[in-house]
């Protein structure tokens, strides 16, 4: 696995990443904004392109790291690979009855799951580190940062409960 | 003010077609220009605002490329750029010269000829290697390089030619010399820059629009070509952050070259006087050269000529620099000649660039056929 950037004058950026099979993966992030991708498979001449917008890219890139895509809640995995590997998945979740009038305090969040709520988004209002006496109301989408496996507890454990 | 209005609509009108069809606009601009101006009874006339506006378009196009120059990025790729950067220049330039000579130009006309002749259009090979998602084509990067070293003998030439009848070593030296006070302006004032191009309001793009035109106009107290300056700018301004300067500066490239380009049309006559001879084969001599340079430079780079046909696609086009050089140094004649050629190029090159591919496979399954031919 080899990556390598390239500073092209006039275009932009290239990234081109070769897998141990052989295949050809390269980037583009062009001056215009666009993104393209391109695959190329080993043996193979013509490679196939596809073009991006940013968001585009950046949901491809949540695919891309395994983290869990649905239609209106979304997460996004961050792999620390200088930290042993280190996963961090940062997930949303839109309040379930299950939780509504409670506080993050009478649900034991931390103790029974282990994830953390960092952030909850109230009528377009973002409240960032909620204390542990803040209590959910309905139509309210938590953040809630931990590893995979903390992530699906929770759903598990608190949301579905 | 009526002119530049009616010059505006018409190119919002083209840029929408040509972006919609997604095929280069610059010729269209031109042939606007020409339609609208002598040989369309004078609709479009140059006054004193469109002048003003073409310059600027000059300008700006200029700070632009001195922007994108970044010497130590040259320096590191050398052999690639020099290589098929060498092969390009000599082919081009000899058979552009030679073509214009014979065809009766002046010594100094067919230089200007052959200079516009061996230009491609950066903006078109770019926005062609993107749009026809070619970028990971190895071909792309000889491409890419070529237009920075083409950038580079453009620069060069255009201070030989502007030193006119000065002494030529007096002369560079006093660019160098601008160069350095510039370099030094940038270096030394790097922080209070980014803090001015780092801010939300007015004053970064206030900034970078004075700062070129305040340079450009003390060209004329300094005796240095106002093209030399600004290109120097770009350069200089190049060491802080050329991504933010070349974001603010866009605007008034963006709007000022597409005037720039109409009423470069408006200058061209193609009903008086012009030899349709002449045009037409130096239109097709460029075609046909940038051939040879291309099949050269792919056999020499990449062991093929088959990358050299895509090398070829892609640098058919000449454009923006061409047409820079018709104004800043072309008889009517001259500009006559570059605008049919940059017209005619640019329009085959797109055609060219976008079915490239087809060409390469229908070139490489001809072959495979005449090989199982012969074997049986």
């Amino acid at each position: 696995m080899a990556l390598r950037s390239l500073n092209l004058p006039g275009v932009g950026t290239k990234y081109e990443f070769e897998t141990d099979k052989g295949d050809t993966v390269a980037i583009f992030f062009t001056k215009t904004g666009i993104i393209q991708m391109y695959t190329l498979q080993k043996g193979c001449k013509t490679p196939s392109a596809a073009e991006m917008s940013p968001v585009e890219a950046r949901r491809l890139g949540n695919i891309l790291t395994g983290a869990i895509i649905e239609a209106d809640q979304e997460s996004v995995e961050i792999a620390f690979s200088a930290l042993a590997d280190l996963r961090i998945t940062i997930h949303t979740f839109f309040v379930t009855p299950a939780v509504v009038g409670k506080t993050i305090e009478d649900l034991q969040i931390r103790a029974k799951t282990g994830a953390t709520v960092i952030a909850v988004c109230r009528h377009d209002r973002n409240i960032i580190n909620p204390p542990p006496t803040f209590a959910f109301e309905e139509g309210d989408a938590a953040l809630v940062i931990g590893e995979s496996d903390q992530i699906k507890t929770f759903e598990r454990e608190i949301m579905v409960n | 003010m009526e002119s530049l209005v009616l010059a505006l609509f018409v190119c919002l009108v083209l840029a929408l077609i040509t972006k919609y069809l997604s095929i280069p606009a610059i010729p269209f601009y031109i042939l606007a220009g020409v339609i609208l101006g002598k040989a369309g009874g004078g609709m479009l006339t140059t006054n004193e605002i469109s002048h003003f506006f073409s310059e600027m378009g000059l300008i700006f196009l200029l700070f632009f490329m001195g922007l994108g120059l970044k010497p130590e990025r040259i320096a590191s790729n050398r052999t690639a750029v020099l290589a098929s950067g060498i092969i390009d220049l000599n082919i081009n330039m000899i058979i552009g010269f030679a073509a214009a000579y014979l065809l009766g130009f002046s010594l100094m006309e067919s230089v200007i000829i052959a200079s516009a002749f061996y230009i491609s259009s950066t903006a078109m090979a770019l926005t062609s290697l993107i749009e026809n998602r070619k970028l990971m084509l190895r071909e792309s990067d000889t491409v890419i390089w070529l237009m920075v070293f083409e950038d580079l003998v453009l620069i060069i030439f255009l201070a030989i030619i502007s030193a006119g009848n000065q002494n030529l070593v007096f002369f560079l030296i006093k660019i160098l010399a601008v160069l350095g006070v510039l370099y030094a302006l940038a270096h030394y004032g790097k922080e209070f820059l980014v803090s001015i191009l780092d801010r939300d309001d007015e004053l970064p793009i206030l900034f970078t629009f004075a700062a070129v035109l305040i340079t450009a106009s003390f060209a004329l107290y300094l005796g240095v070509p106002e093209t030399m300056m600004v290109i120097a700018l770009g350069v200089a301004f190049a060491t802080t952050d050329p991504d933010a300067f070349e974001q603010h500066a866009r605007p008034f490239k963006d709007v000022f070259l597409v005037v720039f380009f109409v009423f470069f049309g408006v200058t061209v006559d193609f009903s008086g006087g012009a030899n349709w001879f002449v045009i037409g084969a130096i239109s097709i001599l460029a075609v046909v050269s940038k051939l040879i340079s291309g099949l050269l430079t792919g056999m020499f780079i990449h062991g093929s000529a088959l990358s050299g046909l895509e090398i070829w696609a892609n640098t058919i086009a000449r454009g923006e620099f061409s047409i820079a050089l018709a104004v800043i140094y072309g008889s009517p004649v001259v500009g006559t000649t570059i605008a049919a050629m940059v017209i005619v190029t640019s329009i085959v090159g797109s055609f060219v660039a976008k079915y490239s591919g087809i060409l390469r496979r229908g070139i490489v399954s001809h072959g495979r056929h005449r090989a199982l031919r012969r074997g049986h």
